[in-house]
């Protein structure tokens, strides 16, 4: 029970959870005390002194902002006194205020003109020398008029408290207080916006649309960020159907109105010029102009043709999960029914296939079984493979908000060293951290299991329940030698020892599995032993605990649960669970297709030997994502027929016969689900680019055209279909309730389900060498996420680019050192496979050995890749190389 | 690099803090005596060494008024102009150096000797004038004993006029 | 120069004024010093030495003149976890330099009294914020500490009672603000010295959070004398019951013979000037007296028989603060001595409360205004207003200090303010305000 105390406010009187500051109980009561430094996300400051107000036995006006609410307590906002103390606390911050509203971004929506107009005269009583601050260039993307700031530190307060970055400075004393970066460099740090957003005044604004509107003059429309598996929720402020700005209202969505780099600066995507405007079909060899009409009808035309002469399984599709599931389930609806095969893949086959697919096996969910609010109130968290800001900064936000604010234990198994860097390293915040080569991840996770059986943590109802499974599995990491883990890990065993205790002494769990784990080999093996560890520990079940594949993709975890899978039909139910299929069949009055379908790397190999003889490619680009060594394009140019539904003309799209251009999020309605299951709405911004057209609205068209016609009226009709075949889509309600794992299922894995592949997931497997013993210049290459893009699409986001326009080779300084490389020297890195140059970055969080180099600009990273295809769950890696390292000539 | 260089005096200031940060001002102290102001390389070396950012260093030194971000001259005077000293003098005094150096306070003479500075009360108002030179403050200061001082500190480096321990008045008789 | 033998017997400069006497361990020990740590270490409970302070009625010689005993009894009773002291040696109150003397003469006395506040309240760790311009000073203070500790003063094990007590002297860097007991955390901290929202307390969360006694160093001095002496004997000096004991008095200004002088609370104003300080320097005669340091109110030669203590100052209308004292004679401006410490403040104040941020620089130039005989009559009710505005309606009481000098001078000199403005208005120059451009 909260204890609660009784207010009374203006002669309202009101009851709320001790603790509650005043301010935000008069809010309750529909009271709202001006201020300026206070703000619900961050510690109370009580420096603008604009909240003050009178409570009786009080000799002096307190901060509302500051002072809890107390049993009794009886506080007046609008005395004349309280009126007199605000307009004088107005009245100092005027004062050197310059009053330059007309051409302040700001105007508008800014609390200072809001409480001016509410309270001073018109004319002010200084008539003093202004201060003045020399302008200072500050960063690409944000904007300072610090004569305008009114030292709130709102922005100081949230960089540090909220972002754990820890960029901006008050620098100064007294009125010369100015916020500034590092003396007189320009800002540098994660460009999250929340400066920008938590000003009050007009002091720090977004340059992408600097005097470019009047608040006023803007259309907005509540939609979801298609960068991340987050699901963010922002607003859309357009003018004449440009877009001018992004932003998320305090408290919205998921993300509580916090917002990342891609989220706030990465808009432009929608409007680049190089948008497809019409369809093109391939004649004579070149791609050229089209009509929709010509163009679908060749593209029916020729596949009935195809389908007649080899059948549907010469068909194969693949979809991007950054599609809405409306145009995810069409999709594989459309492969299904139309074309009559299961060779469906979709982008979640590069990852977020594995985390299903371990959590199906051990607990019978496609999703989590925590939320993020789960993350917050964690009181251990563990993180395996995942520097979780850069791939899902807002999880990370929760992971920060648990650690900093709820003093959460956090463990940490990653490639990353902890540094104080310009963006945030979860590793700082670790009380526990193992900082491991790209391969030792499992070794890891194994030490921590291995602590837990020796250490006797295992859970007393667990060995009761499943004594074989427990036995199994202590058997197992008895047989791993400490001296073998310590070598793979390069930790010691007490560490472990130490890590188990104050994670197994929590009640409340969970671990995210980033990555790093899902994008490398037996991803599925390593998230099910991660399920064991939760399951020995005792945690596995209860309340606020559970395994958390993160979701790379806005839409991963809807492409699986919308069918877009040759193993999952839309569910996720397996593609032979023979009930499912009746009933399915049953909703689409037909029969569907049979035999196993292929995956996307099968398909690839299909192309390339001939038995695949046409694909249908919506909003995936394999041919710049997969490495060179894979065969893609020589593959894909042996097809008869090639479509590609494109916004841009992609690698893929210029192997295409044809290619439609898709309209993007910014412009259709729809759903996507976001990393822990919760379906959102999607709303378009601005009209349709060019011909541009929805890719439901294109599949739906040639399913007319191929004589099986798949027609609704909009994206609302198929969002009615698909909320009566899958569970967990009745509801777009502000908080998802999470499924709780299938005991059935459970039971079954404790029982017998466990066994398989046992001794594989209980191996240390082979070590590289270790990084010390490199005299050959070798480094073990990476191919990682950054925080400011998102798969190789933001890379044509003009605000992203300011920040970062290519990739860069990072690795530690004393490898540069070893190496004799400095910051900026150009190199040559080879292998047997090929060879690139690049730029050094040397930077403290990479471990020695590894270098790092960003996905979204590997166009020649990826030439020295090779890609390996697990045999269970078909997911392609190709995230890592062994290379060779020396200045470019 | 002050890590090579102060390595065990650095180890010994960390270890009188529960918490580095706190070793921030002494090092912030180190690095400016070395080099005679506050350098951006020793304000990330600092950072680095705290494990804190760049920036919170920057916002710390630029918030107290010893530490300096530009090099000041060889002997940086500083004269106490609050009140107390003002009611007996400081304001000749600050004329008198003014005409002696050459220079208006906040600018160093062209021989790099020395910097000029007005700055608040430094808790000598018993015994005003007075003025800090570098580390040492010279107090009860007349005309002719500023005019000595300056040509010590030219000549020697350092002055016999420099205050001791404080006392004021000095002892009681018999 | 030299001062008449002391009517009273001293008792913190007591030490020092022994011909010879160097501060030295080996003096301050044959002066009978670290008796009254020998007495209570291991002999006595800590509550019992806080009990004793409490009774002693030894108030904080910082500013405030909070009682210390009970200050130390706020701490939370049973609490586990690291506790710490920190000895307030910023001493940056314009007027005031006794904590100088104190510690550059007689450190071991100084450091006796942290010892002695340690053990009571049960912290291991003491810091000495010490202002970042006493080099001397803290040179002094940690040779001191280094001679404590090797003869079992201080250190681990303290004279084998097994208490621990380390003392560490940590510099400022220039800054007033950082006299604030909040500020000073922060800045120990390796932070901004921007003063902390209170509540919490620093004796629930103060230094990193834990409970925090912050006391100034004369308040620490005393406590030697009141442990060997007994609180009795202290409650009987100066004007009990509520303020007891000597009090070292800084006095500047335009007296015979300004320095420090301890005295029992409750000599006049004009004892201390006219008796010990030699009266005035010149012929002229006494024209306005600061009794405590910049953030007192201003006394006229009326106040010089307002005795010198808690009350009587209060009562009167103005503070007794950190001791300083501050004579000015006829012929001093005092709308010039207001500006003078109005840019002090305006200089110090740290930013933080809009108020005390803006309206520093606005009083400032306002009166820089007036004193250049540019001013004009409403400039006045503006002055008060600001100042009323101010007082009450900030973070930490800096705002309450900034505009003493300000109201007390207008209330009992207006005229000279009204002179300057007259000047002005007579030459036409109160119309020549700042160019447009630079107004809005
Ligand atoms: C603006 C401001 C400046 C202060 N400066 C000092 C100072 O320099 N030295 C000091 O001992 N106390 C100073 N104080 C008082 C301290 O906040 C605090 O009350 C004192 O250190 C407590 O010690 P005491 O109880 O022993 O006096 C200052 C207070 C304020 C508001
Ligand atoms: S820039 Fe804005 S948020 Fe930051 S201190 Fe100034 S007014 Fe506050
Ligand atoms: S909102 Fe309360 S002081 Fe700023």
């Amino acid at each position: 029970m909260v204890e609660t105390v009784k207010l009374t406010i203006d002669g309202h009187h009101i009851t709320v959870p001790k603790g509650t500051l005043v301010i935000e109980a008069a809010r309750q009561v529909g009271v709202m005390v001006p201020h300026f430094c206070y703000h619900p996300k961050l510690k109370p400051d009580a420096n603008c002194r604009m909240c003050l107000v009178e409570i009786e036995k009080m000799p002096k006006l307190q901060t509302a902002c500051s002072t809890p609410a107390a049993e009794g307590m009886v506080v007046r906002t609008a005395t004349t006194v309280v009126n007199e103390a605000h307009k004088s606390v107005l009245e100092f911050i005027l004062a050197n205020h310059p009053l330059d509203c007309p051409v302040c971004d700001q105007g508008g929506r800014c609390d200072l003109q809001d409480f001016s107009h509410e309270y001073t005269p018109t004319t002010s009583r200084f008539i003093e020398v202004k201060r003045v601050f020399p302008k200072e260039y500050f960063s690409p993307l944000i904007e300072t008029q610090m004569n305008r700031c009114v030292q709130c530190l709102r922005c100081v307060r949230y960089c540090d408290e909220v972002m754990d970055v820890k960029a901006l400075a008050p620098s100064g004393r007294g009125t010369m207080t100015e916020i500034k970066h590092f003396t007189h460099h320009e800002l540098d740090c994660e460009f999250c916006g929340g400066c920008v957003q938590i000003c009050p005044v007009g002091a720090i604004t977004s340059r992408l649309s600097m005097y470019e509107f009047r608040p006023w003059m803007l259309k907005r429309a509540d939609t979801v960020c298609t960068y991340c598996g987050d699901g963010c929720q922002i607003t859309i402020q357009t003018k004449e159907n440009q877009l001018i700005e992004v932003m998320s209202a305090q408290g919205a969505g998921r993300n509580n109105g916090d917002l990342c780099a891609r989220g706030f600066f990465g808009y432009h995507v929608s409007t680049h010029p190089d948008r497809l405007q019409h369809p093109l079909i391939r004649r004579n060899g070149e791609l050229v102009q089209a009509t929709w009409e010509d163009a679908l009808e060749w593209v029916a035309e020729t596949a009935i043709r195809l389908k007649l002469a080899h059948g549907p399984n010469a068909f194969g599709g693949l979809i991007g999960a950054r599609c809405t599931n409306e145009d995810l389930y069409l999709f594989q609806k459309f492969m299904r029914l139309v074309v009559g095969t299961n060779n469906i893949d979709s982008s979640a086959r590069y990852g977020q296939i594995n985390g299903v697919r371990a959590l199906r096996r051990v607990q019978g969910t496609s999703r989590w079984t925590v939320t993020f609010d789960d993350i917050v109130s964690a009181e251990a968290l563990l993180l395996v493979g995942t520097n979780v800001t850069e791939t899902n900064p807002i999880t990370g936000l929760k992971v920060k908000e648990a650690v900093k604010k709820r003093q959460a234990t956090l463990l940490t198994i990653e490639a990353l060293e902890p540094a104080v860097g310009t963006i945030s390293n979860i590793a700082n915040l670790a009380a526990h951290h193992f900082s491991v080569q790209p391969d030792g991840f499992k070794p890891a996770v194994l030490g921590l299991i291995k602590a837990v059986v020796e250490e006797n943590l295992v859970s007393q109802p667990l060995a009761q329940k499943a004594p074989g499974y427990v036995q199994a599995v202590s058997e197992a990491v008895r047989r791993l030698s400490w001296q073998a883990i310590e070598r793979a890990t390069g930790s010691s065993s007490q560490s472990f020892i130490d890590a188990t205790r104050s994670f197994t002494r929590t009640a409340r769990a969970v671990i995210l599995v980033g990555q790093g784990v899902l994008r490398a080999p037996d991803g599925s093996g390593l998230t099910a032993t991660l399920l064991d560890l939760l399951l020995l520990t005792g945690h596995h079940g209860l309340p606020g605990c559970g395994v958390a594949p993160l979701a790379e993709e806005n839409n991963d975890q809807g492409a699986v649960e919308m069918g877009a899978a040759l193993e999952y039909l839309p569910g996720p139910s397996d593609a032979n669970d023979q009930a499912a299929r009746a009933r399915l069949a049953q909703a689409w009055k037909e029969e569907l297709p049979k035999g196993p379908g292929k995956s996307l790397m099968e398909m690839i190999e299909g192309a390339r030997t001939g038995s695949l003889k046409a694909m249908f490619i919506v909003g995936e680009n394999p041919a710049g994502s997969l490495p060179p060594s894979a065969g893609t394009m020589e593959a894909l140019q042996s097809l008869d027929l090639l479509v590609c539904q494109e916004l841009f003309l992609t690698e893929t799209a210029r192997l295409a016969h044809v290619v439609l251009p898709a309209c993007s999020y910014a412009e259709k309605d729809g759903t996507f689900t976001n990393t822990e299951g919760h379906v959102q709405s999607v709303r378009h911004a601005i009209e349709l680019i060019g011909e541009s057209r929805p890719d439901w609205e294109i599949l739906s068209a040639l399913s007319v055209l191929m004589g099986y016609p798949l027609e609704y009226g909009d994206a609302k009709e198929i969002f009615k279909e698909i909320r009566s075949l899958i569970p967990g889509y009745g509801l777009l309600g502000p908080a998802p309730t999470p499924p709780r794992p299938d005991q059935a299922v459970v039971e079954s894995y404790l029982k017998t389900g466990y066994s398989s592949g046992l001794a594989e997931r209980y191996t240390l497997g082979e070590r590289r060498a270790a990084s010390g013993e490199r005299k050959d210049f070798s480094l073990t290459l990476l191919v990682t996420q950054t925080l400011f893009h998102s798969g190789k699409f933001s890379t044509r986001a003009k605000g992203l680019l300011q920040v970062q326009a290519e990739g860069a080779f990072s690795l530690n300084p004393a490898d540069g050192t070893r190496l004799g490389l400095a910051e900026g020297d150009r190199v040559r890195v080879s292998n047997d496979l090929g060879e690139m140059t690049t730029t050094v970055k040397l930077q403290d969080r990479v471990p020695v050995g590894l270098a790092l180099f960003p996905e979204h600009f590997d166009q020649e990273a990826r030439r020295l890749l090779r890609v390996s295809t697990d045999p269970a769950t078909q997911v392609p890696y190709y995230k890592s190389a062994s290379v060779k390292v020396e200045k470019a000539k | 690099m002050l890590r090579e260089k102060y390595k065990a005096e650095i180890d010994e200031i960390l270890s009188r803090y529960p918490l580095r940060r706190s070793a921030l001002l002494p090092l912030l102290y180190l690095a400016q005596k070395e080099e005679g102001y506050v350098t951006e390389a020793a304000m990330k070396e600092i950072a680095s060494i705290l494990k804190i950012t760049p920036p919170q260093v920057y916002e710390t030194v630029t918030f107290y008024t010893m530490l300096n971000l530009r090099p000041v001259g060889k002997f940086h005077i500083q004269v106490c102009k609050s009140l107390m000293c003002a009611l007996v003098g400081s304001d000749t005094l600050l004329g008198w150096l003014e005409v002696r150096l050459g220079i208006k306070p906040g600018n160093t003479t062209k021989d790099g000797l020395f910097t000029l500075s007005k700055v608040e009360c430094l808790a000598a108002c018993g015994t005003g004038p007075m003025m800090q030179i570098n580390d040492d403050y010279y107090e009860r200061l007349t005309e002719e004993k500023v005019d000595r001082i300056l040509a010590d500190l030219k000549r020697d480096g350092t002055s016999s006029l420099k205050s001791g321990p404080f006392m004021w008045p000095e002892r009681t008789d018999g | 120069m030299t001062m008449a033998k002391p009517k009273y017997e001293l008792i913190l400069l007591k030490n020092m004024l022994q011909p010879g006497y160097t501060g030295s361990l080996a003096d301050y020990e044959r002066a009978g010093g670290y008796q009254a740590l020998r007495k209570i270490l291991g002999k006595v409970a800590p509550a019992e030495v806080t009990a004793m302070v409490t009774k002693s009625g030894l108030r904080g010689r910082g500013g405030a003149g909070f009682p210390a005993g009970i200050k130390w009894g706020f701490l939370p009773k049973d609490y586990q976890g690291p506790k710490y002291l920190c000895c307030n040696a910023d001493e940056s109150e314009p007027g005031t330099f006794k904590d100088r003397q104190l510690m550059e003469r007689d450190p071991h006395q100084v450091l006796e009294g942290i010892a002695i506040a340690c053990y009571a309240i049960g912290a291991e760790t003491a810091y000495i914020y010490i202002r970042g311009e006493f080099v001397l000073g803290a040179k002094i203070l940690e040779k001191a500490i280094a001679e404590a500790r090797a003869a079992g003063y201080l250190g681990k094990n303290v004279l084998g009672a097994g208490v621990t007590i380390d003392v560490w002297v940590h510099r400022g860097a220039g800054a007033y603000i950082c006299g604030e007991e909040t500020a000073l955390l922060e800045s120990l901290e390796g932070k901004r010295g921007l003063p902390r929202v209170k509540p919490p307390f620093p004796a629930t969360a103060g230094l990193y959070g834990k409970p925090t006694v912050i006391n100034n160093v004369e308040t620490l001095a005393n406590l030697p004398h009141i442990i060997t002496r007994g609180p009795e004997w202290f409650a009987s000096i100066g004007s009990p019951p509520k303020s007891t004991g000597m009090r070292i008095f800084c006095v500047s200004g335009h007296v015979k013979r300004p320095g420090n002088y301890e005295v029992p609370m409750g000599i006049t104003c004009r004892d201390l000037i006219f008796e010990h300080a030699g009266g005035m320097r010149s012929d002229k005669p006494l024209k306005a007296i600061i009794p405590g340091g910049a953030s007192a109110s201003f006394f006229t030669p009326e106040h010089l028989d307002v005795k010198l203590d808690f009350e009587s100052v209060a009562q009167a209308g103005s503070m007794l603060g950190s001791g300083g004292v501050t004579v000015m004679e006829e012929g001093t401006s005092m709308v010039w001595a207001a500006l003078r410490l109005m840019e002090f403040f305006h200089h110090e104040s740290c930013g933080k409360c809009s108020p005390c941020r803006e309206g520093s620089s606005w009083l400032v130039q306002t009166l820089r205004r007036i004193v250049n005989k540019r001013g004009r009559m409403q400039d006045l009710e503006t002055l008060t207003d600001l100042c009323q505005n101010i007082a009450g309606r900030t973070v930490c009481a800096f705002g309450d200090a900034e505009v003493a000098p300000i109201l007390s001078t207008l209330k009992y000199w207006r005229h000279e303010y009204e002179e300057l403005i007259r000047t002005a208005e007579a030459n036409g120059s109160s119309e020549l305000l700042m160019p447009a451009a630079a107004r809005h």
